[in-house]
């Protein structure tokens, strides 16, 4: 996997592991690979993941088991919310990067279904 | 955190040239830094006095709380190019010297190192290329358990695959206690793997900082240290 440098790396590998969890690859109450095993996938250092892992226990998205290891929370809540907000970080940058190129915003849903259509064609 | 390594006043002179100007450093325990600078910045030298190999400066050296040479030699492990073997020595010779010579030296990691580098035992060394060169150093120094490792440019002049080998034995290797200082002019191979980063140019340490806070305004490392050589493509 490769990262941005000018983006503190413990803060992508958060975005990593959230869009993991909300794919489904990792799933609720699954346990997360160790982080020896995520620094060596990655090509990070062991603190950087800790850190990550660190900050995502404090959110609730994973909790520790003792001498086990990291876990995906169980709480279906949490995780709709974990989804839907990687889904409007996604919405909002379609919109501005859109709104850059000088379309209004009440005309972005009938450019998107056009252009839906004209590509299953 | 403590402190594994605490430099003060440092200054050093050779045939009555400094070579290194009040220099004051301290590494906190089970970090990855980065020695950037230049080639000639005085990294090697820096790394040499910190190991105690060389000598005759002026200031204090603190390795683990010892200052003494003898005692920060057993706290820090470093491999200083291999210079004092012959050509003609095989690694596994090699291998035994550094077993009798150092009390911490750990057979059995070593062994995992060289099978995971895929080093022969019974090479010599004038048959390694420099990649394989460079995987030997680092199986030797990690094979040491101690507190302070220091790599002096081992990525120079090798391929992308030594790497990236070298690079995850680090990963895989390094204990969570120790700290390991890595010197390089080049730093984007390394990035990711970054705690800190420490800047040595003009003869002295200018600036030592975290990884996390130069990308925190946005920067890469790279554009940090290239922000130190900025002014000089004007001159």
């Amino acid at each position: 996997m490769e990262f941005k440098d000018n983006i503190p790396i413990y803060l992508q590998i958060e975005q990593y592991l959230y869009r993991e969890i909300a794919m489904g690859k990792l799933k609720a109450g699954e346990k997360i690979p160790s982080v020896r095993k995520l620094a060596l996938e990655l090509t990070v250092n062991v603190n950087t993941v800790q850190r990550a892992l660190q900050q995502m226990n404090n959110q609730g998205i994973l909790y520790t088991k003792r001498g086990e290891g990291n876990f995906v929370t169980e709480d279906t809540e949490l995780l709709a919310q974990t989804k839907k907000t990687l889904i409007d970080d996604e919405l909002e940058s379609f919109v501005q990067n859109m709104t850059r190129l000088g379309l209004k915003e009440n005309e972005l849903i009938s450019a998107l279904e056009d252009y839906l259509r004209g590509r299953d064609k | 955190m403590k402190d594994i390594l605490i430099i003060k006043d440092l200054n050093y002179k050779k045939n009555q040239k400094t070579i290194l100007n009040d220099v004051n450093l301290n590494l906190s325990s089970g970090k990855i830094v980065a020695l950037l600078g230049e080639n000639g910045a005085g990294k090697t030298t820096l790394m040499r006095l910190i190991a105690g190999v060389a000598k005759n400066y002026k200031g204090s050296i603190q390795v683990d709380g010892f200052i003494n040479e003898a005692q920060r030699k057993a706290k820090l492990s470093f491999t200083d190019g291999l210079t004092g073997f012959s050509d003609s020595s095989k690694l596994k010779e090699i291998e035994k010297f550094y077993a009798t010579i150092f009390d911490d030296f750990d057979e059995n990691e070593f062994e995992e190192i060289r099978k995971f580098m895929k080093l022969d035992l019974e090479m010599k060394l004038s048959q390694l290329s420099r990649g394989m060169r460079e995987k030997l150093i680092i199986a030797l120094t990690f094979a040491r358990k101690a507190d302070l490792y220091l790599l002096d440019e081992p990525f120079g002049g090798i391929d992308a695959m030594a790497r990236k080998k070298i690079i995850n034995s680090i990963i895989l290797w390094k204990d969570e206690k120790s700290t390991i200082l890595i010197s390089d002019h080049f730093v984007n191979e390394i990035a990711a793997l970054l705690d800190e980063v420490v800047i040595v140019k003009d003869n002295t340490v200018l600036e030592h900082k975290s990884a996390d806070d130069i990308r925190q305004t946005h920067k890469s490392i790279e554009e940090y240290y290239e922000s130190f050589y900025e002014d000089e493509d004007d001159e």
